[in-house]
């Protein structure tokens, strides 16, 4: 048999040796954990101090009670409106908006920087937040909800549509600009074909979201499911409170398949 | 009616004057120096170099892509410097490119693709909502017949080899109507036998239509063959400018600063006797 090396081969590198900095870097992730925990005063103690009066409550959970069901369906129904509505309206702003938050579309630098301002104020308020301002301005019900789904989904889209765009080829922009078309006009044309399968995907993926925030937003009385978590809640209802967790997890479930199959369909 | 738009051009090409032209970029690179050139109406000139010659530079120059910092570009009756926003938007109706990469958008269909050459003529509106007019549909389906692949029209951009895609890229250039068709590199991307496909389609349209046509070619054998006239590009200055005919052993290697190599030229075989 032949040799497969060459006749003089050059040295082989030693293996270089990484267990230190390895070691270093687990150890400053352990100290900083452990600091984090000092810190907020967590006591494990405390878990099995209160386990007395967490194990009525865990009994109550693990039964949940499907008659309930009945009577969740006009809030299930009302979760999933609000996801769909905020979902519409959010990528709608969106889009226009993410070609002025890109540097790739935009090519007026003060414009870009206001837009990218703006759009980082709005995403660092929390959706529970928002719901909570939108509830003091609008009263309770879907419409605050609404309101703050679409704030919450603005931020993200226009990030990441802002994001898919920074990334594209721009070839057919360029050769655009190149044939006397105004960056509007070479966007509409060369671009806009280009992210849309990123925008479908992400518009998928807000909608997922919106399912489950639109149940957390409901605590601070912003319609949907969550006013009834927070209404079982409040009455110790737990055997409820299950029913509808397992409702919400149904609901994300049956979207996060409906939306791997649309994404196969439609991001080939 | 709108039939021969496209086959007889309504006016004939446009004349490209470099006068004392230089360009330096931001970075203090300087891409051109003292440029001066004088390409008349219906020119077909291939423009050679090494890589950073100044080709491309060249090239972006006349439509404006690269900024000129220094001298004077006129291309037709049209001063380039300082040229800005809706004049040189108008400038660059008139001048066709075609790039090394196709530069098209590929999830798009070839006809869409075409119609961009028709965009500085299409209100905003309208590109808005994709609503083309029929005479830019039909002149973009002429440009498609001309360079031979109008039955793709309504494919997927992507769905096409390079060749149709360089093909199509001509066909987006033809539809502006242009004066002068600029190609930085067209055949590139291709192999030997569609690289002179695309250039037999640029030849064609100099030769029927009367478009000046510029063209930065890397193989010698295909500027010599295609290129009426051949300008040699060494750092930035033009080292020689003359017939392709009469360009011998010696002007290649004031081009090149060497003796040809086969890898100058596409097809492997001797083009200097």
């Amino acid at each position: 048999m032949t040799s497969i090396t060459a006749d003089s081969p050059a040295t082989r590198p030693r293996k270089p040796q990484t267990w230190p900095r390895t070691l270093v870097v687990a150890g400053i992730v352990v100290a900083l954990t452990v600091w984090a925990g000092i810190a907020v005063k967590a006591d494990l103690g405390d878990l099995i101090r209160n386990g007395q009066n967490a194990a009525g409550t865990l009994i109550q959970l693990v039964q949940p009670d499907y008659s309930f069901i009945v009577e969740t369906l006009p809030a299930v129904l009302e979760t999933v409106q609000m996801a769909v509505i905020g979902t519409a309206i959010s990528i709608t702003i969106a889009l226009p908006v993410s070609f002025l938050a890109s540097r790739a579309t935009n090519p007026n630098g003060v414009v870009f920087g206001i837009v990218r301002f703006i759009m980082n104020v709005v995403r660092s308020i929390p959706d529970l937040l928002y719901a909570a301002i939108f509830v003091t301005v609008v009263g309770t019900g879907a419409l605050s909800g609404i309101m703050a789904l679409v704030m919450f989904n603005l931020g993200i889209m226009v990030k990441l549509i802002s994001e898919a765009l920074d990334g594209l080829d721009r070839g057919g922009q360029e050769a655009a600009l190149a044939s006397g078309a105004t960056w509007f006009k070479a966007n509409k044309a060369a671009m806009l074909s280009e992210v849309a399968p990123s925008y479908i995907s992400q518009t998928i993926y807000v909608l997922e979201l919106n399912i489950r925030a639109s149940a957390v937003i409901g605590l601070v009385g912003a319609g949907g499911l969550g006013m009834l978590i927070d209404k079982v809640r409040t009455f110790y209802q737990y055997h409820y409170l299950s029913t509808v967790i397992l409702e919400i997890l149904v609901l994300v479930i049956a979207l996060e398949l409906l939306s791997s199959y649309a994404r196969k369909k439609l991001v080939r | 009616m709108e039939r021969n738009r496209v086959n007889n051009a309504e006016r004939t090409g446009a004349s490209i004057r470099f006068n004392d032209v230089g360009v330096t970029y931001p970075n203090g690179y300087t891409g051109l120096r003292d440029v001066n050139l004088s390409i008349e109406p219906g020119e077909m000139v291939a423009i050679v170099g090494l890589s950073g010659a100044g080709k491309s530079t060249l090239i972006r120059a006349i439509n404006g892509l690269v900024p000129i910092t220094d001298g004077q570009i006129t291309v037709g009756d049209v001063e380039l410097r300082g040229l800005s926003g809706r004049r040189l938007r108008q400038l660059r109706s008139e001048v066709g490119m075609v790039f090394q990469s196709f530069n098209l958008a590929k999830r798009t269909s070839v006809i869409n693709n075409v119609l961009m050459g028709r965009l500085h003529h299409t209100a905003a509106w309208r590109t808005l909502l994709g609503a083309w007019s029929k005479d830019d549909v039909e002149l973009a389906m002429q440009a498609l017949e001309r360079v031979e692949i109008v039955q793709k029209a309504y494919a997927n951009a992507s769905e096409l080899s390079g060749g149709q895609q360089q093909r199509v890229a001509i066909a987006r250039a033809l539809a502006q109507k242009p004066r002068v068709i600029l190609a930085d590199e067209p055949t590139a991307s291709l192999d030997p036998p569609t690289s002179h496909v695309v250039m037999r389609d640029l030849q064609q349209i100099n030769a029927e239509l009367g478009i000046t046509v510029v063209v930065n070619l890397h193989f010698l054998d295909l500027a010599r063959r295609y290129g009426q006239r051949l300008i040699g590009l060494r750092g930035g200055e033009v080292v020689y400018d003359g017939p392709g005919s009469e360009a011998d052993e010696s002007v290649f290697e004031s081009i090149y600063g060497r003796s040809l190599t086969a890898e100058d030229v596409l097809d492997a075989r001797p083009v200097v006797p």
